[in-house]
């Protein structure tokens, strides 16, 4: 039933992510692109973590797309269809590309990936939270560094000069 | 007398032993499973039948009319030739829309409208999944209508639907955050995300604890399901209707289901989250009660919002905002900190109780102090005369 | 001042622009079309006539007559300019009927903008130097000039009413089938149609808005958008439409388009016998027809010298003012509406006129287009009972309702937020745009014709000219507001005072009014503004000219002023604030 799910939400999530790269219509495109978080939300489900799918819904499906969708629309040149599909950089970008998916795919085959058949815990959200404030508290702290950066970079950017 | 007194909880089980009786066990999940998703589905549409007439009854009493009473008795049943005209008027699909969209959006808002109802406990044992990340959940479902929006929006190839597209990105993404702190603090106090079980841990609501969360999750759920005065998305008055300005029929119809449905579904979360859902006096004793007090609850949360709508002057899409950022989102996150700390103090929780429900009242005098001299200085920045005292 | 120049040369102004003034008349002194703007600019800086009231024209045998009325609005009641309050008429002749041409004086009075568009628009009359000279009320694609003695619409009959072509013979004839050209296709030369199937490309030519790319910083390219609003959209108030360039939500370039109700009333009005005129002018501005008819027949007694018997003229003014405070409920109710409060507002208002509206009906039979007013009083005198409603009405139920009004709308948070500040026009701005009425009493001029040159028997009422320093769509609806306490006040007195007595005067009544040969110009103080009617007559049974000086129209002229710079959302509260009425702007 489960191995049912998981082929279905596979084939969702890659196609649709097909459908993001060869679409021509760049709001199309961000479209796919959130049913793709859909389908990843649909792993999170799969792997019981209720937490992180609903998440991964309110955050990138909620926000991050939106502000995608919301910049996409406020440049209408960009979103042309009949702008040229590559640039002159293609051929450098498609060796990057090809490279990467050969050293992701060397890595997921050859790694022998740990399994654990423990049980999950009784309250894994205050698991998660503790973990962000005790194990992970480094990442969680540069993570939320690179936030801040972000977000006074914008306000730069967007202030009104003078 | 015990059959009634937990009605729901008991028919329940009755209709499961009954299939039970005939039907293998997966077979009895499943049937249960569709019966209980298309009764949570069928919400925004009742709730659309009965809140139309409500609000267009309560609108006409604030604006000294009678208000529909041509369909049945006192006309409560002018929904239905309503619904009829909507499902007979011819459906237009504008020539340069980009149709997968169009049609889609109308669909997408609606299941976004739905999908709400699945974690809100009408009563004990009455809830359709009490998620463990309820409160979460309704969050992140709230947030599908926004991408519906931007879809139907832009797809509508309509400038007035644009600029509507263009407001509901700011609008939901600033007033998301107020909204998921003022949850967030309720959350902190009882130590839980599912919706069933904030309830049981309310012994007084919440409203009495956390004023200030209350009020700032009732201005968001007015801004996040654009009622008045937030409903700047819609704005008859500017951009005619916004978003579904060229929708007709029937699609037409899935936009207005979903906002009575959504807004039936903030109020219910209010009610939940802030009121004490369906406890009240003998709600233990009979349970039966819970979903009329429940509803009761929710009922009068959709009342305030609709005298609201029915008597105050729309925002500016910048004042909107300013108030979002600069007062709703402060105050939420000192609230937020205020009863994290509180809980965590070695006291009885009566005492950390009032301690929140002090640090609450003083946040809120020290905001609208705050606000007032903003007004005044604003005044005399720009060298008004004749402000009031 | 101008009778002891006369006196000095002969001709006013030769000294100070020699050789501008060829004429003085007995309407107005006539202008040599090259001195215009010099003269022009000798009144407004040096004379004091800083307010151009109205703008039109006269198509005369021998040659087309513009006229400007002229007021000193910024210091009348200084003692001084006090003494003459009576308008300076200038006139300019243009003999080249062909090619009829003079200066636009919109450099000097930027309130003469969409007037001289009218004028152009109606008798082909080009101003030159004019910013946006093109037609105002009929559309880029009409064939002649309107207003012009010799045009013959379509479907023409004759020249004036009554008709006696409509029946020749007993028989039933189709006009339509008598007319050469039977229908207006022809288009005007040079104008090019396909260029219409551009709307955009041609709005960005007129506003001088480009695609973008010259945002307020350069190195973010924002596209400039031109959003249409209107004719159908609910907060237009009628067929309005205004193209808005927006740059985001903020407004950068507005342009009015206005004419989608336009039927050519001053063509009309031509055409009628002068007591034909008074249901047309029922349906100018349609919510207070009773100030029309008032101004429409002052107009017409001036020209014709008659004598208004008392208690007509008290019922007069009992009317304009139960008309000035409907059309202020109407106002402030609909100004609500267009900041989004659903109706409330406005309703409230409209529960008010409704009562009002019950005295109009059983006075004058009708509730909206009362058609009243007659030349030398009124059509009937107020039934039994009457007075006693108008006075429960006025002591009792009004002050009660305004009350509430300041209860529930002043003190509003959200609506003090959202219009403090906010289309702000300077009294200097208001005066230069020729703003009339409640617009501008709110940017502090303290200018209501009903004291600066009082007509019918204001002068004998004791009130005050409501103003605010503001200047803000706060102050006009604060203004309005007052004006309410104001009319009240009147209305007190008024019904107080209500002699018995005819309401015609004596003699037989007569259909058929004879008018001498001349010109008029009758002012009211209307709910809105000034309401002037301009009338010429050449002794026949209908008007040779019949012009109405529309307040609201003339309002508009500073919308774009006043939207540039603000939101969206702010422009209709703006646009609400002048609170038109298209019967009225578009004639």
């Amino acid at each position: 039933m489960e191995q049912l799910f998981f082929i279905l939400l596979a084939l969702l999530t890659l196609s649709a992510a097909l459908m993001v790269v060869t679409t021509r219509n760049l709001l199309h495109a961000a479209f796919w692109l959130i049913l793709v978080f859909f389908g990843i939300a649909g792993f999170f489900i799969l792997l019981h973590a209720e937490f992180l799918a609903v998440v991964q819904v309110l955050i990138y499906i909620g926000a991050i797309s939106t502000l995608i969708i919301f910049a996409i629309m406020l440049t209408r040149r960009i979103m042309d269809p009949q702008q040229p599909r590559f640039n002159s950089q293609w051929g450098l970008v498609g060796g990057l590309a090809a490279l990467l998916f050969v050293v992701l795919a060397a890595v997921t085959t050859r790694v022998a990936w740990p399994t654990t058949s423990a049980t999950l815990p009784a309250e894994p959200i205050k698991q998660l939270g503790a973990d962000f404030v005790g194990v992970y508290a480094v990442p969680f702290e540069v993570a939320s560094v690179l936030l801040v950066v972000a977000m006074i970079g914008a306000i730069i950017i967007a202030r009104e000069r003078g | 007398m015990e059959y009634i007194s937990n009605f729901f909880v008991n028919l329940g089980n009755s209709w499961t032993s009954l299939l039970s009786s005939f039907l293998p066990p997966w077979a009895v999940i499943l049937i249960n499973f569709i019966i209980v998703a298309l009764l949570l589905v069928l919400m925004p549409v009742i709730a659309t039948m009965t809140l139309t007439i409500m609000e267009r009854k309560i609108i006409a009493r604030i604006q000294n009319r009678i208000g529909p009473n041509r369909v049945g008795p006192w006309g409560i049943f002018q929904a239905i030739p309503d619904a009829i005209k909507l499902l007979t008027k011819e459906d237009i699909v504008p020539v340069n829309a980009d149709k997968p969209l169009f049609n889609l959006a109308p669909l997408l808002i609606f299941l976004g409208a739905a999908l709400l109802w699945a974690v809100i406990p009408f009563g004990r044992g009455v809830i359709g999944q009490d998620l463990n990340v309820g409160v979460l959940y309704l969050v992140a479902v709230g947030s599908i209508s926004t991408i519906a929006i931007v879809m139907a929006g832009w797809s509508s190839n309509n400038k007035f639907a644009l600029i509507g597209a263009f407001r509901i990105v700011a609008q939901l993404l600033s007033y998301e955050i107020p909204m998921v702190l003022a949850m967030a603090s309720v959350v902190a106090l009882v130590g839980t995300m599912k919706m069933g079980e904030i309830v049981e841990l309310q012994s007084i609501p919440f409203l009495l604890i956390l004023p200030v969360a209350f009020i700032t999750y009732i201005l968001a759920a007015a801004a996040e399901t654009g009622r008045a005065p937030f409903d700047l998305v819609e704005a008859d008055s500017e951009i005619v209707a916004g978003y579904f300005i060229e929708y007709s029929g029937l699609k037409f119809g899935w936009f207005y289901i979903a906002e009575y449905g959504n807004l039936l579904a903030v109020s219910a979360i209010a009610a939940t989250l802030f009121l004490g859902g369906w406890r009240g006096p003998f709600a233990d004793q009979a349970p039966v009660l819970g979903p009329l007090y429940f509803g009761i609850k929710t009922i009068l949360i959709v009342f305030l919002l609709m005298w609201i709508r029915g008597t105050w002057p729309r925002f500016r899409i910048d004042q909107m905002l300013a108030l979002a950022w600069k007062v709703l989102v402060p105050l939420g996150l000192f609230n937020l900190l205020w009863v994290a700390t509180m809980i965590k103090l070695p006291l009885p929780v009566w005492l950390q109780w009032a301690f929140i429900l002090a640090g609450n009242v003083l946040a809120l005098l020290v905001t609208l102090t705050l606000m007032g001299q903003a007004a005044k200085r604003y005044a005399a920045r720009r060298g008004m005369v004749g402000t009031r005292a | 001042m101008t009778d002891t120049m006369m006196q000095m040369t002969g001709l006013p102004f030769s000294d100070v622009v020699p050789g501008a003034v060829t004429e003085v008349t007995k309407n107005g002194i006539v202008v040599a079309a090259d001195k215009l703007l010099p003269l022009a600019m000798h009144l407004r800086d040096r004379e004091g006539y800083d307010y151009l009231s109205m703008v039109t024209s006269v198509d005369w045998p021998q040659y087309f007559e513009v006229v400007y009325y002229l007021y000193r609005v910024g210091a009348w009641h200084s003692a001084a300019a006090a003494a003459s309050q009576e308008p300076l008429v200038l006139k300019v002749r243009l003999p080249d009927k062909a090619r009829p041409e003079l200066p636009s004086v919109c450099s000097i009075w930027p309130g003469a903008d969409l007037q001289e568009r009218e004028v152009y628009d109606m008798m082909g009359i080009r101003f030159t130097d004019h910013p946006n000279l093109r037609r105002i009320l009929l559309w880029e694609g009409f064939q002649g000039w309107p207003l012009r003695k010799d045009f013959k619409e379509p479907y023409y009959e004759e020249d004036a009413k009554p008709f006696k072509s409509r029946h020749p013979d007993g028989k039933h004839a189709w006009a339509e089938d008598r007319v050469p050209w039977k229908d207006n296709v022809t288009y005007p030369v040079g104008w090019d149609p396909d260029l219409w199937t551009q709307p955009e490309v041609q709005y960005r030519k007129i506003m001088q808005v480009d695609g973008g790319g010259n945002g307020h910083s350069s190195e973010f390219k924002t596209e400039r958008v031109l959003v249409n609003m209107g004719p159908q959209h609910p907060s237009t108030h009628g067929v309005f439409r205004m193209v808005i360039a927006v740059d985001g939500e903020n407004v950068v370039g507005l342009e009015p388009e206005i004419g989608y109700l336009h039927r050519c009333h001053e063509k009309i009005g031509e055409r009628n016998t002068y007591i034909m005129n008074i249901p047309f002018t029922d349906r100018l501005d349609y919510i207070a027809s009773m100030s029309n008819n008032f101004g429409y027949v002052l107009a017409v007694e001036k020209l014709a010298g008659i004598q208004v018997p008392e208690r007509a003229e008290y019922i007069r003014v009992i009317m304009a003012e139960l008309t000035r405070i409907i059309s202020h409920f109407i106002a402030v109710g609909f100004l609500f509406n267009d900041l989004g409060a659903y109706f409330t507002p406005a309703l409230y208002g409209l529960r008010e006129r409704e009562l009002i509206l019950d005295l109009f009906e059983a006075a004058a039979g009708s509730r909206m287009m009362c058609n009243y007013m007659r030349f030398g009083g009124v059509f009937a005198d107020l039934p039994e009972g009457w007075v006693e409603r108008a006075k429960d009405l006025v002591w009792n139920r009004l002050p009660r309702v305004m009350e509430d009004f300041e209860k529930l709308l002043a003190g509003n948070e959200i609506f003090e937020t959202r219009c403090r500040g906010l289309g702000v026009l300077t009294a200097e701005e208001a005066i230069a745009y020729s703003m009339a009425g409640p617009m501008l009493r709110a940017s502090g001029v303290p200018y209501d014709l009903r004291k600066a040159r009082p007509y019918s028997i204001y002068d004998r009422f004791d009130f005050d000219i409501c103003t605010r320093p503001e200047g803000d769509v706060w102050a006009r609806f604060r203004v309005r507001m007052d004006e309410i306490y104001q009319s009240i006040r009147i209305l007190k007195q008024a019904l107080d005072g209500l002699p018995a007595g005819p309401i015609m005067p004596p003699g037989k009544k007569q259909y058929q009014l004879r008018v001498p040969a001349g010109e008029a110009y009758g002012a009211v103080e209307g709910p809105k503004g000034e309401l002037g009617f301009y009338i010429v007559s050449d002794g026949k049974p209908n008007p040779y000219r019949y012009h109405v000086r529309a307040p609201t129209f003339i309002n508009l002229t500073s919308l774009e002023k006043m939207c540039i710079g603000h939101k969206i959302a702010d422009s209709v509260v703006i646009l609400g604030a002048i609170d038109i009425v298209l019967g009225e702007v578009d004639r």
